[in-house]
C-alpha cells in the first residue's frame, strides 16, 4: 500500500504533468498559404504560431516559445509585442486588397509597437521602451537601437490591444516606432528562423530562403507576442506568438535558374509575336501582352522543395499547406497527403514526415480574375511636393472605392527636422472627426500627428500641409548627407463598417526628404578659409582708407545725444514743475539746459570745419601744399 | 603705422582721379583675355567621374538579340501611330506600356504665349522597380517630337523597347519613369512642374494639370532624340546636350558618365554642340566654348532635357548625328548602362561639379578658372561708378591745377585753423560741393521702371505685332536719353552721380548674375562696356563719337544684330516669339536682364552723354 503510494506518486506527477502539458496548451502549428495573384505573381504567407501557458511563462519555463524573445519581454515587462520588417511595395491596384487585411505588415523598413507594462509612471515605460528596442536590436541584427525619442510616437486611436490582457490594460501604455531606412535582408531572416522550434531545417519554413524572400516584389515579416484567454482552456491565459512571412513572388522572375538569374533577352521562339501586324516578319516582332501565368513548381519559386514536416505534437487533421487555385485546375503534389474539404478553390495538404514536399503547376492560360479579388478599403499615396531646401508640402490622397462611406484613422510620426505648419493642413472632401496632435521638440521628439477622417463613399481625399526644413547640425548629418533623409510612412486605419473593434490597415511608401546639406568637400573649405582670410584683409583697408582720424576732444556730440538730452530735460522740467519743484534741482536743470544749449553750436562749429574739408587725416597733405604755395 | 600714413597720404593724390577709367579698360581687356586662355591645356582639365558608386562602363549590358525584333515591330508601332489622330496615337502607346507591365497615366497640358496656343499631352508609365521603396525615381525620356520638330520615330520605339526590357530585371534600387512628352520643350516643363507641386492653379498663359500618378524624388533624367524613320538610321556619333533652364547645368558626373559609357564602352564617339569634327585645336576648343557660352546666356531649352535642371534633377539628352555604322541597339546599351550607373547611386549626384565650361567632350575648365572673367568685367563698371562719385563730390576745376603744377598759376588761398596750428591752403580744395542725391536717384528709379514697359511689350504681344514692337522699342530707345537731357538739365556733379548710381547697380547685378548665369553676365558686361567710358563733353565731336557707340551697342540694335548674325532664315518674328515663349512659359529671366537691367543703364549712360551737348549749348 506503502510502496504503491509511494510508486505511484512519481507516476501521478507524471501524469499530472503529462496532463497539464496536454490541456494547457504548449502548441505549435505552422501553415503556409499559397495564392497566385495577377500579373503572374504567387502570394505566399507562412504562419508559424506557437504558445505557452503564462504560468509557465512567468516561470521561465519554454517549450516551443522562443526562450531568448520571451526573457526579453519579461525584462522589459512588455505584454503585447509587435515587430515588423517589410521591404517593396503591395501592388494593390494589381493584386487586390492585403492580405489579413493588412494586419501582420509594417510599412517599409522596421515598424515596431508593444504595449508596456507602465507600473503608473511616465518615465517607466520609456525606459522599458529604450531597453526593449536595444534588446530586440541585438536579436534581430536590426539597428532597432535607432528607434530613440525622436522616433517614438504614442497612437491614441490607430493601434488596440489584440490580446487579452484583463484587468492589466489600464496599465499598459502603446508606443510606437518606424525606421523607414532600414534595408531588411538576410540577417533579420537567420535570427527570424532560429526563434521557431524547427529553426528552418525541416517544415514549411525551410522553404525561406533569403536569395528568393529579398527578391520578391513585396515581402513582410512579422512577429506579434500577445496573450490569450481561451475559455475553453478552462480560462487559462497563454501567450502567443505569431512568426509570419508574407510575400508576393513574380513567379518568372524566381522560376529563373539560381545560377544565371540574368534576364536575359529571351530566344525569339519564345517570344510571343503578334502575328496579325502587318509588319511581322522574321526580324521584327511585336510582343503580345503576357496574360498566362506561367507554369511554376514550388522547389523552383523558392530554391527547393519542403523538406519533410516539422512533425511536433501536430494533431491528425492539421495540414501545412493551402493553395488557393481553381478547383479545375491540374496541380501534381509530391510527399503529401491532399486532404479534401468543402471549398472548391482550397486544396490542403498534409507533409509527409520524411519525403520532401513539392507541388508543380502547369501554365493557366486563364489566370486569376482580377474581379474576383477583394476590393483594398481604401487606396492611399502620398508624395512630397515643392522643391527647393527651405519649405515643402505634404500631399496625401485617400481614394475610397467602395459604395459607402468610410472612417478611417490616419497617423503621421514625422521627424523633428520636418516642421509641418498646422495651419495649414488642409482636407479636401472629407470630414475631420477629430485630431491628435503632438507638435515636435527640437532633437527630442517627433511630430505625432493622428486624424480621425470620414471620407464620402467613392471619391477622394486630398490631405495637404506646408512643413519648413529645419537645418541641421553638420555633426547631425549620416555619412549620405545628400541622399536625403526618410520619412516614416503614413499608416491609416480603416474602422469596419459597424465601428466596432478592428478594421484593415493600409501604409503608404515611406518618403525621401532632402534637407539643406552643407558641402562637406575640401574645396568648400578652402573656400571658407580664403574669404575669411580675404575680408579680414579688406576689412583693415577699408577701414584704413575710410575712416577719418581725429583727437578724443575734438569728436562733435552727436545730434541725436543732444535731441534726446533735450527731450530728457524738457520732461525732467515738466516733472519739475509738478512736483512744485525745489530750487536746488531746477539750478541743475537750468545747469543742464545751457550745457545743451551751447553744445550745438559747438557741434555746428566743429562740423563745419571738418566739413570744408578734407577730413582731418588730411592735415598733413594740406600743410604741405601751404608750404609750397607760400 | 607707415603703411597707414602713405595710405592717407594716397588719398589726395590726384593721380587718383584720373586713375578709374584706365582701371575700367583694363579690366576690360583681362576680361577678355581672360576667356581666350581658357582653352589652353594649363587653364582646363581632363573630365573624371568624381563619384565612385557611379562606376560607369562597369556592368555587362544585355540589350540585344530578340529586343532588336521587338524594337523594330515598336518603331513600325510608332510609324504607324504617327499616321493615326493624338487621341489614338496616346492610346495606343499606353496600351504598350501597360502590356510591358508598367503604370500608365497621363497629363494634358496647354500654354497661351503671344498669342499662340501650345498644347500637347505626357503619357507616362513608372516601371516600379520591384525591391525599390519607392523614394526615388529616374526618368527615360523621348518627346514625340525633337527639338527640330521631327518625329522622334526611333528614339520613342527604343524608349518602350527598353521600359519592356527594364521591368524584368530587379535590380532597379529606384523606379524607372519612361515619359513620352508631346513636345521637346513645354511638355517636359509642364510635367515637372506639375512632379513638384500639389496642383498648378491655371492662368491665362498655361493651363497643366496635376499628375495622377508619381513616384519618389527624381534622381535623374536622360533623353533619347533619335529622329530615324521606320526603316532605321545608322549614325556615326552622339551628340550630347547639357544645357539647362537660364543656364542652370547638370552635375558633370551625369554627362561624364555618358561620355565615358558612349565612348569607352561602345566606341561611339560624342560631341557638343554639333561640332561633329573636333581636332581638340585651340580653334575647335575655343569654338564650342564659344557655343557653350551663347546657349547659356540665351538660357533656353535647348531640348527635353532643360526643364528638369532647374529642379536640380540632373538631365541631358542623347542625340544621334551623322551617318555612320552604330545602331539602335548600341544607342540602347548605351541608355542601359547610364541607368545601371545612375541606379547605383546612394546619393544625389553632387559630388562633381555644376559650374563649369567644356571645350570638348572630355575636357573643362571649371568654376575657379573661369569666373574671374566675368566678375573682372563687372568690376570695370564698379571702378568707374567710383571714381565717378569721387568726382561728382568736387569742383572740376581742382584737378587740373594740382596735376599741371599749382605754383604757374595765382590760386586763392584760405587760412585754415586747426587747434593752434594755422596754415595756409588753396582756397578751392577745401571747397566741396554738396551732392545732390534727388534728382539723379530719381531719374535712375524712373529710368529703371520705364524698362519694364519693353519687357512687358515684348512678353506680351501677338506674334504679328511683336516686330512691330520692337521697331516702336528701338525708336523710343534712341530718343529718350535725348529727351530726358533736354527736358532734365542736369548739372555736372549730378550727371556724374546719375552715372555713378547707375554704373554702381550694374556692376553689383552683373557681379551678382555671374554666379547664377556666367555667360549672361560675361555677355551683358561685354555689350555694356562702352557705358563705363561714356563721359559728358562739352566738345561735340567727341558726343557724337560717344553717341554712336552708345547707339550701336544699344539692347534693340543687339537684338537686330542677333538675328542677323545668328538666325538670318528664322526672321525677326520668329526670334522675338521664341523670346517671348522663354519669358511666359520656360520663366527665362533673359529679357528681364536685357530690358530691366542693361537698357536701364544704357539710357543712363544716354543722357550722361546728352546732358553734355545741352551744356556745351549753354
Amino acid at each position: 500500500m506503502h510502496l504503491s503510494t509511494l510508486l505511484s506518486l512519481p507516476a501521478s506527477l507524471a501524469l499530472l504533468t503529462l496532463a497539464t502539458v496536454y490541456a494547457s496548451p504548449h502548441s505549435y502549428t505552422e501553415h503556409l498559404h499559397l495564392l497566385p495573384l495577377p500579373q503572374s505573381h504567387l502570394h505566399a504567407h507562412f504562419n508559424f504560431t506557437a504558445t505557452t501557458p503564462l504560468s509557465a511563462y512567468e516561470s521561465s519555463h519554454f517549450r516551443y516559445f522562443p526562450r531568448s524573445l520571451a526573457q526579453i519581454l519579461q525584462h522589459t515587462r512588455t505584454k503585447e509585442l509587435h515587430l515588423r520588417f517589410t521591404t517593396g511595395r503591395w501592388d494593390d491596384e494589381s493584386w487586390g486588397a492585403r492580405p489579413l487585411d493588412g494586419t501582420r505588415e509594417g510599412g517599409t523598413g522596421v515598424e515596431l509597437w508593444a504595449w508596456v507594462d507602465g507600473g503608473g509612471s511616465k518615465t517607466v515605460p520609456e525606459e522599458r521602451w529604450s531597453e526593449l528596442v536595444n534588446s530586440l536590436s541585438g536579436l534581430f541584427c536590426a539597428s532597432l537601437n535607432f528607434i530613440d525619442s525622436t522616433k517614438t510616437v504614442r497612437p491614441v486611436r490607430l493601434f488596440e490591444p489584440e490580446g487579452d490582457h484583463g484587468s492589466e490594460k489600464g496599465g499598459l501604455q502603446l508606443l510606437h516606432g518606424m525606421l523607414p531606412h532600414e534595408v531588411v535582408c538576410t540577417e533579420n531572416l537567420t535570427p527570424f528562423l532560429k526563434l521557431l522550434p524547427c529553426k528552418g531545417k525541416a517544415g514549411i519554413s525551410t522553404l525561406l530562403d533569403g536569395h528568393k524572400l529579398f527578391d520578391a516584389t513585396w515581402q513582410s515579416m512579422a512577429i506579434d507576442v500577445r496573450p490569450v484567454c481561451g475559455a475553453a482552456d478552462g480560462g487559462e491565459c497563454v501567450l502567443e506568438i505569431q512568426q509570419s512571412v508574407s510575400m508576393a513572388l513574380s513567379i518568372p522572375r524566381s522560376m529563373r535558374d539560381r545560377h544565371d538569374p540574368i534576364p536575359r533577352p529571351a530566344k525569339i521562339e519564345d517570344v510571343q509575336c503578334d502575328e496579325s501586324k502587318p509588319w511581322n516578319g522574321h526580324d521584327t516582332c511585336f510582343p503580345n501582352a503576357v496574360t498566362d501565368e506561367p507554369a511554376w513548381t514550388l522547389s523552383k519559386v523558392f530554391g527547393h522543395a519542403a523538406k519533410g514536416a516539422c512533425d511536433l505534437e501536430r494533431n491528425d487533421q492539421a495540414f501545412d499547406v493551402t493553395l488557393e487555385v481553381p478547383s479545375d485546375r491540374p496541380v501534381n503534389a509530391t510527399g503529401a497527403s491532399e486532404l479534401t474539404f468543402p471549398s472548391t478553390t482550397r486544396r490542403h495538404y498534409r507533409l509527409s514526415a520524411s519525403s520532401s514536399f513539392d507541388l508543380s503547376l502547369p501554365a493557366c492560360p486563364s489566370p486569376v480574375n482580377p474581379m474576383a479579388l477583394f476590393t483594398p478599403p481604401l487606396y492611399a499615396t502620398r508624395q512630397i511636393a515643392g522643391h527647393g531646401q527651405e519649405r515643402g508640402s505634404m500631399h496625401t490622397t485617400l481614394r475610397n472605392p467602395h459604395a459607402h462611406p468610410l472612417t478611417l484613422v490616419y497617423m503621421e510620426s514625422l521627424p523633428w527636422y520636418l516642421r509641418p505648419y498646422m495651419h495649414t493642413l488642409r482636407l479636401s472632401n472629407g470630414k475631420q472627426e477629430k485630431l491628435y496632435y503632438t507638435p515636435a521638440l527640437d532633437r527630442e521628439r517627433g511630430t505625432h500627428l493622428e486624424l480621425v477622417l470620414t471620407i464620402p463613399a467613392q471619391s477622394t481625399t486630398t490631405l495637404t500641409y506646408d512643413f519648413e526644413k529645419a537645418v541641421l547640425r553638420y555633426t547631425e548629418y549620416p555619412p549620405d548627407a545628400n541622399r536625403g533623409f526618410d520619412v516614416a510612412p503614413a499608416v491609416v486605419r480603416v474602422l469596419s463598417e459597424h465601428g466596432g473593434f478592428g478594421g484593415s490597415y493600409v501604409r503608404t511608401t515611406s518618403l525621401l526628404l532632402s534637407l539643406p546639406t552643407p558641402d562637406f568637400s575640401m574645396p568648400y573649405n578652402v573656400i571658407i578659409l580664403t574669404s575669411t582670410v580675404i575680408a579680414l584683409g579688406f576689412g583693415s583697408l577699408f577701414n584704413l582708407l575710410t575712416r577719418s582720424f581725429v583727437l578724443a576732444e575734438e569728436v562733435p556730440p552727436s545730434p541725436l545725444a543732444g535731441i534726446i538730452r533735450r527731450a530728457r530735460d524738457a520732461v525732467k522740467g515738466l516733472l519739475g514743475k509738478k512736483t512744485g519743484g525745489d530750487e536746488k534741482e531746477s539750478k541743475a536743470a537750468d545747469a543742464q539746459a545751457g550745457e545743451t544749449a551751447e553744445a550745438p553750436s559747438l557741434a555746428k562749429e566743429r562740423t563745419d570745419g571738418k566739413a570744408n574739408g578734407i577730413a582731418n587725416g588730411h592735415a598733413d597733405l594740406r600743410e604741405r601744399k601751404a608750404r609750397v604755395v607760400t | 603705422m607707415a603703411l597707414s600714413a602713405r595710405l592717407l597720404a594716397l588719398r589726395g593724390s590726384p593721380f587718383l582721379y584720373k586713375l578709374p577709367p584706365y582701371l575700367s579698360a583694363l579690366c576690360v581687356l583681362v576680361g577678355i583675355g581672360w576667356i581666350l586662355l581658357l582653352p589652353l591645356n594649363e587653364y582646363s582639365r581632363q573630365t573624371y567621374v568624381s563619384e565612385n558608386a557611379i562606376l560607369p562602363g562597369q556592368v555587362h549590358t544585355y540589350f540585344g538579340g530578340s529586343e532588336h525584333n521587338i524594337f523594330r515591330a515598336f518603331r513600325q508601332e510608332v510609324y504607324a501611330l504617327s499616321q493615326q489622330p493624338e487621341d489614338a496615337r496616346q492610346a495606343g502607346i499606353l496600351k504598350i506600356l501597360a502590356d510591358s507591365g508598367l503604370k500608365t497615366a497621363s497629363q494634358p497640358y496647354a500654354y497661351q504665349v503671344a498669342g499662340e496656343s501650345i498644347n500637347g499631352t505626357n503619357v507616362y508609365g513608372i516601371v516600379q522597380g520591384p525591391r525599390a521603396d519607392a523614394t526615388e525615381a529616374m526618368i527615360l525620356l523621348a518627346a514625340w517630337r525633337n527639338f527640330d520638330d521631327q518625329i522622334n520615330y526611333s528614339g520613342v520605339a527604343l524608349a518602350l523597347t527598353l521600359a519592356r526590357y527594364f521591368s524584368r530585371w530587379s535590380i532597379w534600387s529606384k523606379d524607372i519613369i519612361l515619359l513620352i512628352p508631346s513636345d521637346s520643350t513645354y511638355g517636359p516643363l509642364a510635367w515637372v512642374d506639375a512632379y513638384h507641386s500639389i496642383s498648378i492653379p491655371p492662368t491665362s498663359s498655361r493651363n497643366i494639370s496635376a499628375l495622377p500618378l508619381k513616384a519618389g524624388a527624381l534622381q535623374a533624367a536622360v533623353a533619347l532624340d533619335y529622329p530615324a524613320g521606320p526603316w532605321g538610321q545608322r549614325f556615326s556619333s552622339l551628340d550630347i546636350l547639357y544645357d539647362g533652364l537660364n543656364g542652370a547645368l547638370p552635375n558633370l558626373d551625369l554627362l561624364n558618365t555618358a561620355v565615358s559609357i558612349a565612348s569607352g564602352q561602345m566606341g561611339i564617339a560624342c560631341t557638343l554642340h554639333d561640332h561633329a569634327t573636333h581636332s581638340d585645336s585651340y580653334r575647335d576648343r575655343l569654338s564650342v566654348l564659344a557655343s557653350g557660352l551663347a546657349t547659356q546666356s540665351l538660357g533656353h531649352a535647348t531640348g527635353p532635357h532643360s526643364a528638369f535642371i532647374p529642379y536640380h534633377v540632373d538631365a541631358i539628352t542623347l542625340k544621334t548625328v551623322g551617318d555612320g555604322w552604330h545602331d539602335e541597339m548600341s544607342l540602347g546599351r548605351v541608355t542601359e548602362s547610364v541607368f545601371r550607373s545612375i541606379n547605383n547611386l546612394l546619393e544625389h549626384l553632387h559630388q562633381s561639379f555644376f559650374f563649369y565650361i567644356l571645350l570638348n567632350a572630355n575636357r573643362f575648365v571649371s568654376v575657379g578658372n573661369y569666373l574671374p572673367a566675368a566678375m573682372v568685367l563687372a568690376g570695370s563698371f564698379t571702378t568707374s561708378a567710383l571714381g565717378l562719385w569721387v568726382l561728382s563730390g568736387r569742383d572740376d576745376v581742382l584737378v587740373a591745377p594740382l596735376a599741371g603744377g599749382l605754383a604757374k598759376q595765382k590760386v586763392e588761398m584760405e587760412t585754415v585753423k586747426l587747434g593752434g596750428d594755422m596754415a595756409l591752403v588753396p582756397k578751392r580744395s577745401v571747397q566741396t560741393i554738396e551732392r545732390e542725391l534727388f534728382v539723379p536717384a530719381l531719374l535712375l528709379l524712373g529710368v529703371h521702371i520705364l524698362g519694364y514697359i519693353p519687357l512687358w511689350l515684348m512678353t506680351s504681344l501677338n506674334r504679328e505685332t511683336l516686330a512691330l514692337g520692337l521697331h516702336l522699342t528701338t525708336a523710343v530707345s534712341l530718343i529718350l536719353p535725348i529727351s530726358l537731357a533736354t527736358t532734365i538739365r542736369l548739372t555736372r556733379s549730378q550727371a556724374q552721380i546719375l552715372q555713378s548710381l547707375s554704373l554702381i547697380l550694374l556692376g553689383a547685378l552683373l557681379a551678382t548674375l555671374a554666379t547664377l548665369n556666367f555667360s549672361l553676365a560675361l555677355v551683358i558686361g561685354l555689350l555694356a562696356s562702352p557705358l563705363a567710358f561714356v563721359r559728358r563733353s562739352s566738345s561735340s565731336l567727341l558726343t557724337a563719337a560717344q553717341a554712336l557707340s552708345l547707339a550701336i551697342t544699344s539692347p534693340p540694335v543687339a537684338v537686330y544684330a542677333f538675328q542677323r548674325v545668328f538666325y538670318p532664315a528664322a526672321g525677326l518674328e520668329k526670334l522675338l516669339l521664341e523670346l517671348a515663349k522663354g519669358w511666359s512659359a520656360q520663366g527665362v529671366w533673359l529679357l528681364w536682364v536685357a530690358w530691366g537691367v542693361w537698357w536701364p543703364a544704357w539710357v543712363v549712360g544716354g543722357v550722361v552723354v546728352g546732358s553734355g551737348v545741352m551744356s556745351a549749348r549753354r
